[in-house]
């Protein structure tokens, strides 16, 4: 993928720039707000955005970007925690919103999700993911042909785990969409609720689908045509 | 009065309402002055000319009862008289027979004013008569007229009179606002002598309030409750200063000691990754306590009101009960809800989640197996919203209760349980911002925690 990273921090910006070349991606680096308009037309994949810039400042660049027709979905970072300055990031056209410090991992599993978003347009009224399928007007599971009663909340976690299948999604993620939680809960919420859902998925068998991916989250995936 | 009074003066806002309305009355005072003025010459002048007319009537009836002799007669007796008109009663030839003005030849019929010289009257000075003069027959011309000078002499009583009146007016109007303006510019400087002592870093000092309850004093009631707030956030400031330094301290040395142990001792690969993982909990534990810290400031400074809007909290209550129910069984917990539903509030949503999402933490955290924890949401009063998250767990002491809400306090007891001390206070500072009470008691057996939201403002309901 191709990734415009705009940030001033030198550190911050090497930081991310390696993580994310470690993972095979290109990355084209701006360190203000003009060389990152200038750069912003090259048809990049993500653009990855610091709220504060010298010069044109992050959201004043995204709209710019935006009424210039430039499409790519951005993810904004900020020092910056409140809702405020999230609604305005996202309303001056920015996708996602992730606050500094933040673990690598976040910050990967976000960008891997806004490059692969589907487009908003698309209705789909059913999801499959190998054995598993899902009927969001009827609201109801199958597994192997066999029904999996779920409470909403886990079939609300599902369906988000569904919707970006193959894709690690981190705790906060799930946290921000399936529950509306913008801040971090002491407990096991998520592990929890993940733990019940696998425990009912594998009522009739059938391999494991979702599965922890260390430091970072979950990934639900299809099993390989050569595991067991 | 000090030297730089005048200009002052005359810049004092007080002062130039005062003179800009004494202008105003002066203009319009000298247009009542002039219709006064028109209206009253031209009364005085048509009753003038008809006491003229009159006379005209009744001598020409006494000359054609009584011969031109009667009319000398009348005439003559008019002018010994106190009658203050003037009379001339002259032949075709232009002779006086009678009346005191001046004959004129060929004296012309009808309204005319002239300029008369008088040697009886006014030392012979020039007048300006009103007359009428009629033809009487046979050349007789019989005038009768009359000294427009008194005419002169209201106009000049109805100016001075104004005259007086707005000079008094206006001088009334300017020492008025002259003495309202000292009494003014004298309470502005008393603001602006405390504003100066706060600069000069008498933060105690408040603005003077008379009680009088006039534009001023609201004023400074405002000013002194802006820095009452100014004020109390400086001393949470301080106090937040000094408990994260003081709060910080362990958890940093900690995060010292293990990186130092790892340089000293640690000889493997997983010696160092053990080190290293400590080292990222630690720091990650330090980094939740300032994003606390954080949040709190922000809700206390109250930047989030912008993100207010109408909150269904028995929704809200439900969902984080839900969230947390399975947990809190898996760790031998009961979670339950009692909400009326429908019950709105006007405030921030993410907030209020996260309030009670603290609440049922706390009571998760500091209460052993098999404690019962409910969520309560009920109407209260009029219209508000009452809140509470109950334990029937150990409690706190009476001595902790009052205390819980500050920052970095942990009661007696949960000193060894995870936390940051941290919780109750971002639920006080919401509690505040949302402008509910909020009320810590014993539930006899545990605590609870109530949070009670004021009615909904009208515009809101509408």
């Amino acid at each position: 993928m191709r990734i415009l990273l705009i940030e001033d921090d030198k550190e911050a910006a090497s930081y991310v720039a390696r993580g994310l070349r470690e993972h095979g991606h290109v990355v084209d680096h701006a360190a203000t707000g003009q060389d990152g308009m200038f750069l912003a037309g090259g048809g990049h994949d993500v653009l990855i955005v610091d709220r504060m810039l010298p010069g044109l400042d992050g959201l004043g660049l995204v709209r710019a970007l935006r009424e210039a027709g430039i499409k790519a979905p951005v993810l904004f970072l900020t020092a910056l925690r409140s809702i405020g300055d999230r609604v305005k990031g996202l309303e001056a056209g920015g996708d996602d919103y992730l606050v500094k410090p933040f673990a690598f991992a976040e910050l990967l599993a976000r960008v891997n999700a806004l490059a692969r978003r589907p487009p908003l347009v698309e209705v789909r009224t059913t999801l499959h993911v190998a054995d598993l399928e899902m009927d969001l007007l009827k609201r109801s599971v199958i597994r192997d042909g066999r029904r999996v009663d779920l409470q909403p909340r886990e079939f609300q976690l599902l369906e988000y785990l569904m919707r970006n299948a193959e894709r690690v999604v981190t705790r906060t993620m799930l946290l921000e969409s399936v529950w509306d939680f913008h801040f971090d809960p002491k407990t096991n919420i998520v592990e929890t609720h993940i733990s019940r859902l696998r425990a009912k998925l594998a009522q009739g068998g059938g391999a494991e689908l979702i599965h922890t991916v260390r430091g970072a989250g979950y990934a639900l995936r299809a099993p390989t045509p050569d595991a067991p | 009065m000090s030297t730089a009074f005048l200009p002052r003066l005359l810049r004092a806002t007080s002062f130039r309402l005062a003179a800009l309305y004494v202008g105003l009355f002066a203009i319009s005072a000298l247009v009542l002055a002039a219709a006064v003025f028109l209206v009253t010459r031209s009364a005085i002048q048509q009753q003038m000319q008809d006491r003229i007319a009159a006379e005209v009537v009744f001598l020409r009836e006494e000359f054609r009862t009584g011969g031109l002799d009667r009319l000398l007669a009348v005439v003559r007796a008019r002018g010994r008289g106190e009658s203050a008109l003037d009379y001339l009663v002259q032949d075709s030839k232009g002779t006086r027979l009678a009346g005191e003005m001046a004959p004129v030849r060929g004296l012309r019929t009808g309204w005319a004013t002239v300029e008369v010289s008088e040697p009886s009257e006014d030392e012979g000075k020039l007048q300006r008569v009103r007359e009428l003069v009629t033809d009487l027959g046979g050349g007789v011309r019989l005038a009768v007229g009359d000294d427009l000078g008194r005419v002169a002499d209201v106009e000049e009583a109805i100016a001075t009179a104004f005259l007086w009146t707005m000079g008094l007016a206006a001088l009334l109007g300017i020492g008025g606002g002259v003495l309202l303006s000292r009494a003014f510019l004298k309470r502005v400087d008393a603001i602006a002598r405390t504003a100066e002592a706060i600069i000069g870093g008498d933060l105690a000092r408040r603005v003077p309030v008379r009680g009088t309850g006039d534009d001023l004093d609201r004023l400074a009631g405002t000013l002194n409750r802006m820095l009452d707030r100014i004020g109390a956030l400086m001393d949470s400031l301080r106090q937040v200063s000094s408990d994260v330094a003081h709060d910080l301290r362990t958890p940093l040395s900690r995060l010292y000691q293990r990186l130092e142990e790892a340089r000293a001792y640690a000889r493997s690969a997983p010696e160092y990754e053990a080190a290293i993982d400590g080292a990222l909990a630690e720091a990650e534990g330090l980094l939740g306590t300032f994003s606390a810290l954080l949040r709190i400031a922000q809700v206390e400074g109250a930047s989030r009101l912008a993100a207010f809007g109408t909150v269904d909290l028995s929704a809200v209550a439900e969902a984080v009960a839900d969230a947390y129910r399975p947990d809190a069984e898996e760790a031998g917990h009961h979670v339950a809800i009692e909400a009326s539903p429908g019950i709105v509030v006007h405030g921030d949503q993410e907030l209020l989640t996260q309030v009670i999402a603290n609440l049922v933490e706390n009571a998760l955290r500091h209460t052993p197996k098999g404690t019962r924890i409910v969520v309560h949401l009920a109407r209260d009063g009029a219209a508000g919203a009452r809140l509470s998250v109950e334990d029937n767990g150990p409690g706190a002491s009476a001595e902790d209760l009052p205390r819980l809400t500050h920052r970095f306090y942990r009661g007696e007891r949960s000193r060894t349980t995870p936390g940051n001390g941290l919780g109750l206070s971002l639920v006080a500072a919401v509690a505040d911002l949302h402008g509910a009470r909020l009320r810590l008691e014993d539930a006899e057996p545990g605590l609870r925690v109530s949070l009670l939201f004021p009615a909904l403002p009208p515009s809101v309901v509408a």
